[in-house]
């Protein structure tokens, strides 16, 4: 079975609320996943049920576990970073490797002094004394010496400058990631990371809109940007999606075959950030219509 | 899972480092205090001093040389069980109450640790390891004001071989101070369990919403039953010389200085035979105690599992 996580109607209410809405997918080993909604969606929400921080409903496993009955076992074999900064700030650099290093049996202290080494983290530094990139690099470096399956990574790199953020996600890629262990992320900056995802799932009002291999997204959406007459034509096509921009019609296609919209305008794969947009709107006004 | 809860209590000496400061704190102001109660003894009687004939008087009965110094010690120790009294109370308010105004509490569920496993380090850190830090500190107090007292005898020509290191019932009174340093926190416990419950519920200000329960309920008590006995039996777990493990009828009416050197004098001046083990462990209260403290903390485990506002 290549399933890490498996979730049939998955629900998570708070009152009449539901944060996460009968919601049902699979995430594959070796696979990097990226969870992509705007605030409030349950992006959160979904992740920590996945985590065993949060009691849901319907069928949810991770690992072959129940995450909430089970967590401590899950915890050997999963590691997470939720959010930046949740190191403790009173904590010493070396106290958290002795502590880490006492109750996780899957952590490897050479392999976290090795990524600290490259950093310029000096192991009798409090958290509180270090700047927010590196409290990100020395929490890297220890769940990077977590043999962990899943790795789940909640904004991990929120409030960061671009320098810090590429070179988390370059060693991440480099001296974490292999076809074993599975990573699924959540980020505002997805364009960052888009080049290094295998999977997207977008999530909205707490359900899934999409759920796709990377490969599908120039398979199944074009974009097109074009103008006048040819806009008209386009709309023939039944867009999920347009915008006007800098004089022109931005059209997104869903299955839309590729040759009989090259000759209408410019067409190209659409990004991650554009694809979620059109699929924002398209949910917002097949609401609208209901 | 003992290695855990070994990893677990370090972290709370490394967290909460007010566990260790506050008795090394008191330690030096006692040192200080001891040394000006030494010089000032010195400087004003001049070159009669009576507190050193009655240490050093040969003739005073052995037993009541004993129970002098053990009342000395223990005495003077009740500066650092009342810094210890307070210590465990705001650690326990604090000690999941900090972890979640931090969010670092995201960081220590990431870990294979259940949140039992962490709230009993908690429930352990305020029963045996700050009792046992504050032993380890009051050790060495002790020695440190005996060999000052010797210093002072000897420069006095007494010898301070025969008249303190002789005379004092050094281990009988650690030991009687290690059974109530351990004993206070059971004694206490059901207060205890009710402040570790709130650490892991207040959203803020834990110390108030501990407190004014506390205060509130024996007031309607009273206004219901005409009665304060829910305020005296609070008040009772406040305070040490209420424990139930004396072994000495009215003990809390002679526990004045003096009657205390006649009472351990009468004991051999050891001052572990006033103290009755067996008496405190079959208390119905103790164990009432313990069992309100069981369910506050079954109560805070379930809450730090299920309550989710990080």
């Amino acid at each position: 079975m290549n399933s890490l996580v498996t979730a049939q109607g998955v629900t998570k209410r708070f009152g009449d609320f539901r944060a996460v809405d009968d919601v049902s997918f699979e995430i594959e080993k070796g696979r990097i996943l990226g969870l992509i909604g705007p605030n409030g969606a349950g992006k959160t929400t979904l992740l920590k049920a996945i985590l065993g921080l949060t009691e849901c409903e319907g069928q949810l496993s991770v690992l072959g576990l129940d995450p909430f009955k089970q967590r401590k076992a899950l915890m050997q074999q999963i590691c997470f970073i939720a959010d930046v900064a949740v190191l403790p700030r009173w904590i010493k650099v070396f106290q958290l490797l002795d502590f880490v290093e006492a109750t996780h049996p899957n952590f490897s202290r050479e392999s976290a002094e090795g990524h600290l080494s490259k950093t310029k983290i000096k192991k009798e530094s409090r958290v509180r004394e270090l700047s927010k990139g590196m409290v990100a690099q020395l929490h890297l470096s220890i769940i990077m010496a977590i043999d962990a399956r899943l790795l789940v990574l909640d904004e991990p790199t929120l409030g960061l400058d671009i320098i810090f953020r590429k070179e988390f996600y370059a060693n991440l890629l480099s001296d974490y990631f292999d076809e074993e262990r599975t990573i699924l992320v959540t980020t505002h900056q997805v364009e960052e990371i888009e080049n290094i995802l295998t999977d997207i799932m977008f999530i909205n009002d707490g359900s899934i809109l999409l759920n796709a291999p990377m490969d599908a997204v120039s398979e199944t959406w074009v974009e097109l940007a074009t103008s006048g007459d040819n806009a008209a034509k386009a709309r023939g096509y039944e867009p999920i999606f347009e915008t006007d921009m800098f004089g022109k019609t931005i059209f997104m296609f869903e299955n839309v075959d590729r040759s009989k919209l090259e000759g209408l305008g410019d067409t190209r794969s659409p990004s991650v950030a554009d694809l979620f947009v059109a699929k924002i709107k398209q949910a917002q006004a097949e609401e609208q219509v209901a | 899972m003992i290695a855990h809860q070994l990893a677990l209590l370090k972290r709370e000496f490394w967290e909460h480092r007010s566990i260790w400061i506050t008795p090394v704190a008191v330690a030096i102001v006692m040192v200080l205090v001891v040394t000006a109660i030494i010089i000032a003894v010195a400087v004003i009687g001049q070159t009669h001093h009576p507190e050193v004939e009655r240490l050093a008087d040969a003739t005073l009965p052995e037993e009541y040389r004993r129970a002098g110094f053990a009342v000395f010690l223990l005495v003077f120790s009740t500066v650092f069980i009342a810094a210890m009294w307070f210590v465990v109370i705001f650690y326990s308010l604090d000690s999941l109450y900090a972890e979640r105004r931090d969010r670092s509490i995201l960081f220590w569920r990431s870990l294979p640790i259940t949140d039992s496993e962490t709230v009993v380090s908690k429930l352990l850190t305020a029963v045996l390891a700050i009792p046992i830090a504050t032993m380890a500190v009051i050790m060495v107090s002790h020695l440190v004001w005996l060999i000052l007292l010797s210093i002072w005898l000897g420069i006095e020509g007494a010898n301070p071989f025969r008249f303190v290191w002789g005379a004092v019932p050094l281990f009988e009174t650690w030991a009687a101070l290690f059974i109530l340093l351990l004993a206070i926190p059971i004694w206490f416990a059901p207060l205890l369990g009710w402040f570790l419950f709130i650490s892991a519920w207040a959203k803020r200000g834990p110390l108030l919403r501990a407190a004014l329960p506390i205060a509130i309920l024996p007031i309607l008590a009273y206004i219901v039953f005409r009665t304060w006995d829910l305020a005296f039996a609070i008040l009772e777990r406040l305070s040490f010389v209420a424990l139930p493990i004396y072994n000495i009828s009215d003990f809390a009416e002679r526990v004045d200085d003096d009657n205390l050197v006649k009472i351990l004098a009468e004991a051999g001046g050891n001052p572990t035979a006033v103290l009755d083990l067996g008496k405190f462990f079959t208390s119905i209260e103790v164990w009432a105690g313990m069992v309100i403290c069981g369910l506050f903390v079954t109560a805070a485990i379930y809450v730090r599992r299920f309550k989710d506002d990080s």
